[in-house]
């Protein structure tokens, strides 16, 4: 295995609701400050990959236009996938593997303002007997949140202290929507939104976008200071139907961190768009009480859909930078209730 | 037709909707169509999976992909709510507009829980472990929503009278509606068409001019601005056509053949491509024409159909028709081929 | 490249306007079972399962993969999904042999599909969605100023493209998955077919069709133990250019030119012409082939329909293209690449039947999409390069 590296990170700030600049026009700035910080001439990055969505806004063929913040002229070689940023890396990371190009630019962008997320996350349901039902994402939420709290020791209170705790960190998160700072007495005081879930158990819906750059080996030494070294990435799909899981566990995410070599963590970035999941999160890659969690606020501070993945890689990255961790964890989810996982450890030299 | 405007918000003249709908048939092979035959029947029917009995039933064993025999075997109607939630406040797209759980309900028989509705007086009435029954709807067309469940003991008898031959599809409408402004540049192009007049952008850097402008240069990845808009001539050369012969399909207008061109507007760089043109005869339609947009009065125009997309630009409702100069065609060696 | 990849199996569905006997879980899981059956494995062997497919509007479900992973043996195992528009079905062979070469897994089953017929994608939609405005009927308007450019540029003949219809159409005749069977078919009917979007005439366009490919790849310890010929895959490619730009030639794209070269290199081929023995190239509507073998560099500029009209394109000719009848003859958009790729695998194990190219050892596959602006390609051998 080759050694790769992320380089660099950038990301927008994340808002409710971007009307005054389109796709590109958002991902511009942050493609080219990623590539400025990556100290890899924009003209040597060998691949290209980005992750997103054609519903989110009701365009197909989104990602087309999208290109248009590469400057892909001369041709690129580029790819993309309809998932979240962060399978993108992953498919960036196995190009670099098989020696295809040292250098890529990861980048996702997603814009859920247009539309209502919650009724368009509801087709990515199976269209028999799910979608026809309008089960929408937080519904389905809130069962695996029941599941959890009536099968484990798990608390209200537990997950109202993630809540607070993530929008506490956020403050320190230029970059985030939703940040202060709640007591969680009162917070428990609230009336329930979808119970057990209160609203602040729940991510905003946010517009935003993300880039990384990754590098292998030397290119990777002599562009970056510090490169944050991708120790393990691997990801895990389960079955579809949530009676056919146990909600309260996530056993795609053991997989994947067993896989990744998730031990000996000092900071995880868990994307976690409900409280309750960064405690199901939490158990499935065994992270204590020692490791910190979400130092940027995570999902529940901002959550761009198709983006917010990436992101969590991209703030592992910020935490070896910072001198946070040595050894840091980005996860990323995609589907109905956890459904599929992406575990990439990130080190310092 | 006003956007809820919420945060960093700044509001634009020209709001959009756009609505993404259409009724989906799906079909439904060998295991969910004698599911829903049955549902449509008052019965449901599980799949046996080894020592397991799968309800809703799938066509292929979950853990390995094998498929499953059709050993279908009738569970419920009755069975256990393992998990639930109360939606208090039901959205459009739910199967009750009152509130009512969503909950994981293993039915009698089955050894997996299906995620349905259940219709209770409260969410003091639902609990884990509660008995739950099925109540099919007096409509049933062989769909998931032909049922849902209540408390065991608020179950009402129907008489179920079975359907006629197999359900083998099953027609879902799915209606998403968008709404967003027009983008700053898209939006001043758009009071340009309501101005009759073309409004396209100047690459700051290599000083190419596209129309509309896209708000950024694609090949330098650089951002334009308002100052970077420039007034195109409403007279161009037609570089390439082709007569489209309309075949009648849902939303289609013309009847007669018709030439659908790219027009060069003098000044610019990029053609507007796809005008229609009815008002000259497509056999005298010819590449090198020279032609002048004749605007509609002021009051007849309008950009109801101009709106973000990235890949169809709309001239708006603004062009009453497209018509000779009358100057000599412009030779093929000085137009540039484009499309 | 790290490691060798082979296809050790390949599978397709029929290819119909509507399979109206399977769900979506049916449709690709009867592509994956077959390319399972010719590997002699079953879904318990498998490491990793790549999807592909066009946009999601089609079927109407996002992310078709979440729904899918347990009808393809995907639990507990890495899945992805890749979308790049026409060309996907030829990337996410590319990804899914990407897995392989950088040794990551030994076993990745991939897997493209559309069920068009769920949303009747050629009439219906939403003007807003490009290309889909009646699939063929806004991709027909779109593309044919292009053809009219070739035209106009390359001097070809008029009926070239007939011609290259008539090939397509007869090679379909000999595949027995292919939706288009037009028995008995001649010039005459095709340039008689109603003239669509000028100079495109309707026996001259692809259909709209419900299928599935699937292909199993495997490492070289893995190809050595399959119970049929492997075809290794030597070299692949993917290029990329924006959709709109002052100067951009559609009609030769420099993306194509690039790709090909690209691709030509990493397999150390010198002259195409002569070293390839045939291909399966993406040719939606029929001009599409002289403009490709162009673009490919088997042909100098404007010359590429000579090919087509000396019968080196053809069937028995010294550069067959498109033995399977190709896009013209059956068009499920999400998987229409990938069967370039399986096909063009086949060819090179042997496995093609009726439409088998007799000892072809070296083979093309070609995908594109967008506005002629993304491309994918691969060569696959007899043997590991």
């Amino acid at each position: 295995m080759r050694d790769v590296a992320v380089v660099s990170f950038a990301q927008t700030k994340n808002v409710r609701r971007e009307n005054r600049r389109n796709e590109v026009e958002m991902l511009i700035p942050v493609v080219q400050e990623a590539v400025e910080k990556s100290g890899v001439p924009k003209q040597e990055i060998g691949f290209y990959c980005s992750g997103s969505s054609d519903y989110l806004a009701g365009q197909s063929f989104s990602f087309v236009m999208a290109v248009d913040c590469l400057g892909a002229w001369p041709p690129i070689a580029e790819s993309h996938v309809e998932m979240d940023g962060a399978w993108a890396l992953y498919e960036a990371w196995i190009k670099i593997q098989c020696g295809e190009a040292d250098s890529a630019l990861i980048f996702s962008f997603g814009r859920s303002s247009p539309g209502v997320i919650r009724e368009t996350l509801v087709l990515q349901l199976d269209p028999y007997t799910l979608a026809p039902l309008g089960a929408d994402p937080v519904s389905l939420a809130a069962l695996q949140a029941r599941a959890l709290l009536e099968s484990t020791d798990h608390s209200e209170r537990e997950m109202a202290e993630v809540a607070a705790r993530n929008r506490s960190n956020a403050k320190n998160n230029p970059y985030a929507q939703l940040t202060g700072d709640f007591d969680v007495d009162e917070l428990l005081a609230e009336p329930y939104f979808v119970s057990p879930l209160r609203k602040h158990d729940c991510a905003p819906i946010s517009d935003g976008a993300t880039a990384i750059v990754i590098a292998a080996d030397d290119v990777a030494r002599k562009a970056s200071k510090k490169p944050a070294w991708i120790r393990g990435i691997d990801h895990r799909i389960e079955s579809h139907q949530l009676g056919l899981r146990d909600l309260s566990q996530s056993t795609s995410t053991s997989l994947a961190g067993e896989k990744a070599g998730a031990i000996d963590i000092d900071v995880a970035e868990l994307h976690a768009p409900f409280s309750h999941q960064e405690l199901i999160l939490r158990d499935a890659l065994s992270l204590g009480d020692d490791v910190k969690i979400n130092p940027s606020g995570g999902a529940l501070a901002a959550n761009s859909v198709m983006v917010a993945g990436l992101t969590r890689i991209g703030e592992a990255a910020n935490a070896i930078w910072d001198g946070t961790a040595r050894r840091a964890l980005g996860h990323a989810t995609s589907g109905p209730c956890l459904q599929q996982n992406l575990v990439c450890v990130l080190e310092g030299e | 037709m006003a956007i809820k405007q919420e945060g960093v918000l700044t509001i634009s003249e020209f709001p959009t909707t756009f609505t993404l709908e259409y009724p989906y048939t799906r079909t439904l092979g060998p295991v969910i169509g004698p599911f829903l035959t049955a549902l449509r029947d008052g019965r449901i029917l599980g799949i046996r999976c080894g020592s397991r009995v799968l309800c809703p039933p799938l066509e292929f064993d979950p853990d390995t992909g094998e498929t499953l025999s059709p050993d279908f075997v009738e569970v419920g109607p009755a069975g256990c709510v393992e998990f639930w939630t109360w939606i208090a406040e039901p959205s459009r797209k739910h199967p009750f507009q009152e509130p009512f759980a969503f909950a994981q309900v293993k039915l009698d028989g089955a050894d997996t829980a299906m995620t349905h509705a259940v219709k209770a007086a409260g969410p003091e009435a639902m609990s884990a472990g509660m008995r739950v029954k099925a109540q099919f709807r007096e409509e049933r067309t062989g769909a998931i929503t032909d049922v849902y469940f209540v408390p065991e003991g608020d179950a009402r008898d129907v008489a179920i009278a079975p359907g006629e031959g197999e359900v083998a599809i099953s027609t879902h409408l799915i209606s998403l509606t968008f709404e967003e402004n027009l983008y700053p540049s898209r939006a001043r192009y758009a009071q340009g068409l309501l101005d009759g007049k073309f409004i396209g952008q100047r690459s700051p850097v290599n000083g190419t001019v596209s129309i509309p402008g896209k708000g950024y240069d694609p090949l330098a990845r650089v951002l334009m601005t308002e100052a970077d808009d420039v007034e195109l001539a409403s007279t161009g050369t037609a570089t390439s056509f082709t007569v489209i012969t309309p075949i009648q399909y849902k939303g289609q207008t013309e009847t007669e053949p018709y030439v659908s061109a790219s027009i060069f507007l003098d000044g610019a760089d990029q053609a507007l491509s796809m005008q229609n043109i009815y008002s000259i005869p497509v056999d005298e339609f010819r590449e090198g024409m020279r032609l002048r947009a004749i605007f509609k009065p002021a009051a007849e125009r309008n950009v109801d159909n101009v709106d973000n997309s990235w890949m169809i630009f709309t001239t708006g409702n603004v062009i009453e028709r497209w018509e000779p100069t009358g100057e000599p065609d412009v030779p093929p060696e000085e137009f540039p081929e484009q499309i | 490249m790290a490691e060798h990849c082979a296809v050790i199996g390949v599978g397709q569905t029929q290819h119909d306007a509507k399979r109206i006997d399977v769900s979506q879980y049916g449709l690709v899981r009867e592509a994956a079972e077959r390319a399972l059956e010719d590997a002699g494995m079953t879904y318990a062997d498998i490491d990793a399962v790549v999807v592909g497919k066009a946009p999601d509007m089609f079927e109407g479900v996002m992310m078709p993969e979440l729904m899918l992973a347990d009808s393809l043996g995907a639990v507990g195992k890495p899945m992805l999904r890749v979308h790049t528009a026409g060309s996907v079905g030829g990337s996410t062979a590319i990804v899914a042999a990407s897995l392989i070469q950088a040794g990551v897994h030994d076993r990745v089953l991939t897997v493209s599909y559309e069920k068009q017929s769920e949303s009747n994608a050629m009439w219906a939609l939403s003007v807003k969605v490009p290309f889909q405005q009646g699939m063929v009927a806004g991709a027909g308007g779109y593309f044919a100023p292009l053809i009219r450019a070739y035209m106009k540029r390359s001097g070809a003949p008029e009926d070239t493209g007939i011609r290259v219809a008539l090939k397509d159409r007869q090679n379909a005749l000999k595949n027995p998955y292919a939706h288009l069977k037009l028995e008995g078919i001649d010039f005459d009917q095709i340039a008689n077919s109603p003239m669509l979007w000028d100079p495109i005439r309707y026996l001259e366009t692809c259909p709209s069709s419900d299928g599935a490919c699937a292909m199993v790849l495997g490492n070289a310890a893995v190809a050595k133990k399959a119970p049929k010929k492997p075809a290794w895959v030597h070299a692949t490619a993917m290029r990329t250019e924006p959709t709109m730009f002052s100067g951009r030639d559609q009609v030769n794209p420099q993306a194509g030119q690039d790709c090909a070269r690209v691709l030509y290199k990493k397999a150390g081929i010198s002259d195409p012409r002569k070293e390839i023995d045939c291909c399966e190239i993406y040719v939606p509507f029929s001009w599409f082939e002289p403009m490709w073998m162009e673009n490919l560099h088997f042909a100098p500029e404007s010359e590429g329909w000579k090919m087509t009209y000396e019968g080196a394109t053809a069937l028995d000719g010294d550069l067959p293209v498109n033995m399977s009848g190709g896009v013209l003859s059956s068009n499920p958009i999400g998987a229409s690449g990938m069967l370039r790729f399986a096909e063009i695998a086949n060819q090179i194990r042997g496995e093609a039947g009726e439409h088998q190219v007799d000892g072809a050892k070296k083979g093309l596959g070609h995908a594109y999409g967008g506005g002629s602006q993304f491309f994918s390609m691969w060569i696959v051998g007899d043997q590991p390069l």
